[in-house]
């Protein structure tokens, strides 16, 4: 693996067992390079949500191996792994998922303060620095509770961001947005792959979302098939 | 990362408040049963203790009585040979304790031993005319009776002092008196086993509340006892000791059993009613208090489920950003010591103005005036640690089973 190789899977097997034995991932294998906007598309029940929870290390159910920044992730421990999602992976969901009841602010901390790796008042002018670039800054003491959805899914990503991660992974990130957001949510996404090397890795739905991205991964039935 | 931890752990607590306040209520009260239950209990014991101790000592050194020497024929030749006796009569050589002075240096010697009074105890007719009580007089020793069972300050007529100076003078139980029809000042005529009579005035009244001590005991000085018995200056019939401790009579009675030629009874031995009923009232203080610790301990755990169900999506999400296992652990737990500690302050709080409360209702029966109630810091102490124990152990059942969330499965749905 070269060192310009973010993320590789090596032929990843994943069955599910409920209702009945059913082999869900057959054997992927792919590397994705570090900066690349990559989308993984397909009907559902092709498996590419599935392939995107094993690559973010929450699903460790599975055959294969997978290596993030030249880290071999398979078979580590869940609090190692907990600790690895830390610093090196934010996530933005189909459902922004922010904590009810604290602000704005904190969700966005949050991450940071677990990593710990500035002091609390440095994490809080990171946090404001990502919520002015995307454009809410003067909503970071509002409850998060009461956003509207993409200001909701804007701050989702500001948290994504906090800790400077090398991936970021996206489960239908606009799947739940109107247009204008998606436009807003994919060029912030493309801005962060282009300017900071980010590698972006989103599941979606939304064939003009992935045409304009870098790379689709298209999978049908467990496969890759373009 | 703990400041982290416990800012999540309040925000829980302080935003479904109420649901927080239900949580600590049930910690506090059954804090405040333990204390509660606990006071009045030892309260109750020590009341018991007060009243039983003014009738008797912590231990008691009597002459029991010869063995049974009625078969002297078995003695000398063993039991093989027969013998037929019939009536025997045994003979007591010694009344009382003999030689007393050795084994009252001896005993007051003992490092427990904080009182010990010398008594002459006769069996006796009091008589009024026509009115016989059996009863019995007690021959003390003012100064040294009075320490070992405070007997002045349940006085009720007369001074328990000016029995010291007064050969004539009597101290009638209050109930006596009554079913003598005798009042201060008047005379009582007694007579003893030995067919002599004597005639005292009554120069004082007491009460107990100990019914049976009330009807029938009256005092006299111990040298106008020995008179009445014709008996020499330093006779006596009983020693009554008392130790720091009251319930640490057996290593005191061990010592001094084996030295003693007489009988060392401790008040254990001689009242186990009484020790059973301490104890009992323990066991039920205990028992209820633990009770309602538990069922404020369900109640947490009840409490915490459901909020750990209603945070599931949270958790899960938490667990997605990086949060460890110990995390998710150390946030529910805090929330727990916290309604705990919480609940064990206000609940000794609550506890304490329940104790006084109850302590200030009026209960005449006995001698009593109130409720008894005891202010103990171990009590106190206890009941905190006690409901601190219960909402760590219902506090860590679901926490535990927060931190093995799935985020895969809650965040997919």
């Amino acid at each position: 693996m070269d060192n310009n190789t973010a993320l590789k899977a090596d032929n990843i097997v994943k069955y599910f067992y409920e209702p009945e034995k059913f082999q869900v991932l057959k054997g992927l294998s792919f590397e994705v390079k570090k900066g690349e906007f990559v989308s993984l598309t397909g009907k559902s029940g092709s498996g590419k949500s599935t392939l995107l929870y094993v690559l973010s290390t929450m699903d460790t159910d599975y055959e294969g191996s997978l290596s993030i920044n030249g880290e071999t992730l398979t078979g580590q421990s869940m609090n190692r792994l907990a600790a690895f999602r830390n610093q090196h992976i934010g996530f933005v969901f189909q459902f922004h998922y922010l904590l009810p009841e604290f602000n704005v602010l904190d969700n966005v901390m949050l991450p940071a303060l677990k990593l710990k790796r500035y002091s609390a008042k440095e994490i809080e002018a990171r946090a404001y620095d990502n919520l002015r670039m995307l454009g809410l800054e003067d909503q970071a003491l509002k409850a998060a509770s009461k956003l509207s959805g993409g200001q909701q899914q804007r701050v989702a990503i500001a948290r994504a961001l906090i800790n400077d991660p090398s991936v970021i992974m996206g489960d239908e990130p606009t799947g739940n947005l109107d247009s204008k957001n998606t436009a807003i949510v994919f060029d912030i996404f493309q801005k962060l792959a282009r300017e900071r090397g980010q590698t972006i890795i989103t599941v979606t739905h939304d064939e003009d979302f992935a045409h304009k991205s870098d790379r689709i991964i298209d999978m049908r039935d467990g496969e890759i098939i373009g | 990362m703990a400041a982290t931890n416990y800012k999540i752990a309040y925000v829980h607590l302080t935003s479904k408040i109420r649901q927080t306040i239900v949580a600590l209520l049930g910690v506090m009260f059954g804090i405040s049963m333990y204390v509660f239950m606990n006071s009045f209990m030892t309260g109750v014991n020590d009341i018991q203790t007060v009243l039983a101790f003014t009738s008797i000592s912590h231990i008691h050194i009597y002459n029991d009585g010869p063995e049974d020497n009625t078969n002297l024929v078995k003695k000398a030749y063993g039991p093989e040979v027969l013998a037929n006796i019939r009536n025997a009569k045994v003979i007591q050589y010694i009344q009382g304790i003999k030689n007393p002075e050795p084994i009252t240096a001896l005993v007051r010697k003992q490092p427990d031993v904080i009182a010990l009074t010398p008594q002459v105890n006769i069996n006796i007719f009091f008589r009024n005319s026509a009115n016989k009580i059996n009863g019995t007089l007690s021959g003390v020793d003012v100064e040294n009776e009075n320490r070992v069972f405070n007997i002045s300050e349940y006085m009720v007529a007369g001074n328990w002092n000016d029995l010291k100076y007064n050969p004539e003078g009597v101290i009638l139980g209050a109930d006596l008196a009554d079913r003598l029809s005798l009042h201060m000042g008047d005379n009582i005529n007694v007579l003893t086993p030995d067919n002599v009579s004597k005639t005292y005035k009554v120069i004082g009244l007491f009460r107990t509340n100990v019914n049976g001590v009330d009807k029938s005991k009256a005092y006299l000085n111990i040298n106008s006892a020995r008179q009445l018995l014709s008996a020499n200056s330093d006779y006596i019939t009983d020693l009554q000791v008392n130790i720091k401790d009251f319930e640490k009579t057996a290593p005191v009675i061990a010592r001094l059993a084996p030295v003693i030629p007489y009988k060392v009874e401790s008040w254990q031995m001689a009242n186990q009613q009484l020790e059973a009923g301490s104890k009992l009232r323990n066991i039920i203080a205990v028992a209820v208090s633990l009770t309602i610790l538990m069922v404020a301990g369900f109640g947490i755990y009840n409490i915490m489920n459901m909020t750990i169900n209603e945070k599931i999506r949270e958790i899960a999400i938490l667990k997605a950003m990086g949060y460890s296992s110990r995390d998710i652990t150390t946030i529910f737990l805090t929330q727990a010591m916290v309604i705990g500690l919480a609940g064990g302050v206000f609940g000794m709080g609550l506890g304490y103005v329940l104790a006084v409360i109850v302590n200030h209702i009026p209960f005449k029966i006995g001698g009593l005036n109130n409720l008894p109630m005891a202010y103990r810091p171990q009590d106190y102490l206890l009941a905190f640690f006690f409901g601190l124990m219960t909402t760590l152990v219902a506090g860590f059942l679901p926490a535990r089973k927060a931190s093995k969330i799935d985020p895969v499965t809650i965040i997919r749905g």
